[in-house]
């Protein structure tokens, strides 16, 4: 977007910021229909979330501390990683992703808001209920689901009435999903700025699109999965019970036809924010803005065809086990492109290390290093030593935390001078980035030699010989928890205007149509749209 | 007269969004419905049928409208 300059329209020119009538107190979270407010509740819904599935977390690392069993029994472990999983994917990464888009995509494309205002507040109001059903699930007879976030049968069609509720909660966070993704294609199909073409998208927005195509077309298949679970669970149909006629494998097949794409669901908005702060802070246009779009394509379109390599050891035919490990080795070459570009953007740019930055940094460096260990993965042989063991818990994890989460970190201190008129302290945002990076890698790069030396995943002991580097990851983990204190510190000094006040552009690279903006962002805006040259 | 303009610009977008939606609506539909069809009436030749029938309705549709339109 770099390139594109924009006019304002007669009587353009924020004549309309004053128009600033909404209900105040509760009633204008409950019926606001405004696109900003909307986003508000979902960074701060995922932002509660995140710290509930954290403490979960917690709970985890406190009784793998030592081996032996010292804090909960086996049961409530095996609830902690499931409902922890389940939490941090669905109440916490994907809400904070559809934050972002809610607040900054109206305002990218010159948008006066997202095209369904009311189906958007619908959307964000049924996460909180599928939230509640989630934590009280913990509370009814036999506890909540412990068969992992990946609810595999047969297991979970024995399981007590936890896992009801969470086919329920998962059946309403689809809905929820489903609706916000409609709502976002068509936001960007049929509300941009006259001139803004597809190819002049800010590249968040191109993230986002192919991001709501890949939910459309996998979150039906989750929810047509987990209704065949309950259908079997209570209605007689023997889906993926053999004893019926069906398969259980059949679950894991039809599962990670969803999963796989939601990896890609999680890390594409990431993608977006850090396309989007590394040309700001490096003063450059972004290297290859084409090929970037094509690769984010490419990456969606792979992400269906790779699915089985989440289970290489059910026993497939060694043609299918050669086909999903070359199609998953095949995602490196768009996601390779994307790291070299993003690369090349800093390229002799002049950089400063501010504290998105110091993030979008440390994403790149720590995502690479995840996709690499996927890449180890991805070989069938060395998966069949690995499946299950810590080595895909740190891999994952260096995708989930330092790829989508240390980018939502880097999105919100990009971003919210504008969303709130404040600088935030940049000495505390870099303590807090420092203090993320070491915790982090403390915490899940001696999970990588755990796996390699065989200790499985979701158990609550061990044996001794994986006593010290549990110890050191259980630390990590505390200390990365703490970090995030400091975070929401730093946003509520934000919130509360304790600090200077921001300009409309307080990055000097930045070239998207919100920084065009007064700061903090007036509660409507783009009423009339800017004219894209 | 300007005021009539403006008010057409608006239902006609309003359209053109309740149209965009409804068809990535029903194409959640029809990936919701037929893979629990697909699984409840047979093997891949049912899931194969539901989604070959679901391409060409949507083919079907989109070449009606562009022809309705010219």
């Amino acid at each position: 977007m770099s390139s594109v300059t924009h006019d304002h329209a007669p009587g353009y020119g924020h004549a309309d910021d004053g128009h600033a009538h909404h209900p105040s107190g509760i009633t204008r979270w409950l019926t606001t229909t405004n696109h900003k407010d909307i986003g508000t509740m979902y960074l701060w819904f995922s932002f509660t979330m995140f710290l509930v599935g954290g403490a979960m977390a917690m709970v985890i690392r406190a009784e793998l501390f030592q081996p032996g069993l010292q804090i909960v029994n086996p049961e409530f472990f095996n609830s902690m990683t499931t409902l922890h999983g389940l939490i941090m994917v669905f109440g916490a990464i994907m809400p904070a992703a559809v934050g972002f888009a809610n607040w900054q995509i109206p305002m990218m494309i010159g948008a006066p808001d997202m095209a369904f205002a009311r189906m958007n507040n619908w959307s964000f109001w049924l996460l909180p209920p599928a939230a509640i059903l989630l934590l009280t699930s913990l509370f009814v007879p036999g506890g909540a689901a412990a068969g992992g976030w990946t609810m595999y049968p047969p297991l979970t069609v024995q399981a007590g009435m936890g896992m009801d509720l969470t086919i329920f909660a998962v059946h309403i966070l689809g809905a929820s999903s489903i609706m916000g993704s409609i709502n976002i294609i068509t936001t960007i199909l049929n509300l941009r700025a006259p001139g803004m073409t597809m190819m002049k998208l800010p590249l968040f927005c191109w993230a986002w699109l192919i991001t709501a195509y890949l939910l459309i077309a996998v979150m039906p298949v989750l929810a047509g999965a987990v209704t065949m679970l309950l259908t079997d669970r209570h209605f007689g149909t023997t889906f993926f019970n053999a004893a019926g006629g069906g398969d259980p494998v059949l679950f894991q097949h039809v599962f990670w036809f969803f999963g796989h794409p939601e990896v890609y669901i999680i890390i594409l908005p990431a993608f977006g924010i850090i396309s989007q702060i590394i040309p700001a802070f490096s003063r450059k246009p972004l290297f290859g803005y084409a090929s970037m779009v094509y690769a984010l394509a490419a990456i969606a379109i792979l992400s269906f065809i790779v699915w089985a390599h989440h289970m290489f050891t059910v026993g497939m035919p060694a043609a299918g086990l050669l086909f999903f490990m070359y199609a998953t080795m095949l995602i490196a070459v768009p996601t390779g492109v994307k790291v070299f570009n993003w690369l090349a953007t800093m390229w002799k740019g002049s950089i400063t290390l501010e504290s998105p930055m110091l993030f979008a940094i440390g994403f790149l460096f720590l995502f690479t290093l995840g996709g690499f260990t996927g890449l180890v993965l991805a070989i069938t042989p060395v998966d069949i030593q690995l499946q299950d063991t810590y080595y895909v818990v740190a891999h994952f994890h260096y995708v989930m935390v330092a790829g989508s989460l240390f980018a939502f970190f880097g999105g919100v201190y990009f971003w919210i001078p504008k969303w709130t008129g404040t600088m935030y302290d940049e000495r505390l945002g870099k303590i807090h980035f420092w203090s993320s990076m070491l915790a982090f890698n403390l915490t899940f790069f001696p999970m990588h030699f755990l796996g390699l030396a065989g200790m499985p995943r979701r158990i609550p002991d061990y044996a001794q010989q994986f006593a010290d580097w549990n110890m050191l990851a259980s630390i990590g983990a505390f200390w990365f928890g703490a970090s995030q204190l400091l975070f929401l510190y730093i946003v509520l000094k934000c919130i509360m205007h304790k600090g200077e006040k921001a300009p409309a552009k307080p990055w000097e690279g930045a070239d998207t149509l919100e920084w065009t903006l007064p700061s903090p962002a007036p509660y409507h805006t783009f009423e009339t749209p800017p004219v894209i040259k | 007269m300007e005021l009539t303009k403006h008010t057409t610009d608006i239902e006609r977008r309003k359209a053109a969004n309740v149209r965009t939606a409804l068809v990535f609506a029903s194409i959640a539909v029809v990936f919701f419905v037929g893979i629990i069809v697909a699984h409840a009436y047979g093997g891949p030749l049912v899931g194969v049928a539901v989604m070959g029938v679901a391409v060409l309705l949507f083919l079907a549709f989109a070449i009606g409208r562009n022809l309705r339109s010219k």
